[in-house]
């Protein structure tokens, strides 16, 4: 079986293109999502980084998790990843996503994001400032080029294991929703 | 501002009072909590929609496990004067079971679903509420209600994460050994 990180020419290539040009999903979860604004706007400015808010999960390539995770959301959370195109990756905001931060004994939000999705970064803070933010984009950048960045690889390849996580957190994965069905 | 926004609704808390045989407190400015008994609250709710305290603002649960009883609130609050009236009756904790108030105020519907689905208490005549609403898949205790355990239910549901604690290196920091680990304490 191929090692997780080996990457061919054209991927290397290709990686260099993606770090340069990735969309952000917007879909904001908690409290972390009052420090989008000012990163995307023209104090700290995100777009010279080449990324850029995108409204569909099919066209986006970064999924921020901006903070704590009610179980109900986590559903919707899953559905939407496993929407996303290939390569994607995952941004975890603030202590609430590493460990369950201030709502740890809570009985709805989940205490450990990396346990259902893979997450390739993690900001600490509660809440992450822009200049973290921003800091955390470069870092994801450079994690992109050297091949490091490979979440994505990492669920196709433990799909069972996340999905047991998943089912032994949430009982179910489907979303009900009674005004559309 | 007119002279009826100011004056305090003495004639219908009296008239109320004798009509439905309830409890009066002055809770704040223009604010009162009326107290009903069980099987008056719903003609005084209907009695108090009819007499200008239309908006149902929330209606909400509370649990007084000592007491075995469901305090179920319900606020009422008046344009014209600007007036809120909390109405409070008590349910049975054993047996929680009310009347619903859907056919008066169309979204009592979903306070009564939210009530039910974290306290418990059903409301007959509202055959919708116990369909799930916030929790879903929810299988436990209702997870508002006092004796429902909210740490042990995380612990069983959502595993933490495992830390390393490295105590050889903290000391060595603490007793700075090591000067340039002094910022790496936290990792």
């Amino acid at each position: 079986m191929a090692q997780i990180d080996e990457r061919s020419v054209w991927e290397k290539i290709a990686d260099q293109l993606r770090s340069r040009s990735m969309w952000m999903l917007h879909y904001c979860t908690g409290c972390g999502a009052v420090e989008l604004p000012p990163s995307m706007t023209s104090r700290f400015d995100m777009e010279r980084l080449g990324m850029g808010p995108m409204a569909t999960p099919r066209q986006a390539d970064i999924f921020l998790i901006t903070g704590y995770l009610s179980a109900k959301t986590l559903r919707r959370v899953i559905y939407t990843y496993e929407k996303m195109a290939d390569p994607k990756y995952v941004i975890g905001f603030g202590s609430c996503t590493i460990n369950g931060g201030i709502y740890y004994d809570s009985y709805s939000t989940i205490n450990r994001l990396d346990y259902y999705i893979p997450v390739d970064l993690y900001i600490a803070g509660c809440m992450p400032r822009p200049e973290a933010i921003l800091n955390a984009f470069n870092t994801l950048m450079k994690m992109i080029r050297k091949g490091e960045a490979n979440g994505w690889k990492r669920y196709k390849e433990n799909y069972e294991w996340y999905k047991q996580n998943q089912l032994r957190s949430l009982k179910e994965v489907i979303i009900h929703d009674e005004f559309h069905e | 501002m007119t002279n009826s926004m100011n004056k305090p609704p003495v004639e219908i808390l009296e008239k109320a009072k004798e009509l439905f045989n309830i409890k009066i407190e002055s809770v704040a400015d223009k604010q009162y909590r009326l107290i009903s008994e069980n099987d008056k609250a719903i003609p005084l709710l209907s009695f108090l929609k009819e007499s200008g305290y239309s908006h149902l603002s929330i209606l909400t649960c509370v649990d007084w496990i000592e007491e075995k009883k469901f305090e179920l609130v319900y606020i009422l609050f008046n344009w014209s004067n600007g007036v809120t009236f909390l109405v409070s009756t008590f349910v049975d904790r054993e047996k929680p079971i009310f009347y619903t108030v859907k056919d008066m105020w169309p979204t009592a519907e979903y306070y009564e679903r939210d009530v039910h689905e974290f306290f418990g208490v059903e409301f007959e005549g509202n055959e919708r509420c116990r369909l799930p609403m916030i929790l879903e898949a929810w299988d436990d205790l209702p997870p508002l209600r006092k004796d429902f355990d909210p740490l042990k239910f995380s612990k069983e549901h959502f595993p933490d994460r495992e830390y390393e604690k490295d105590v050889i290196h903290e000391a060595k920091i603490i007793r700075a050994d090591l000067e340039d680990a002094r910022g790496d304490i936290n990792g």
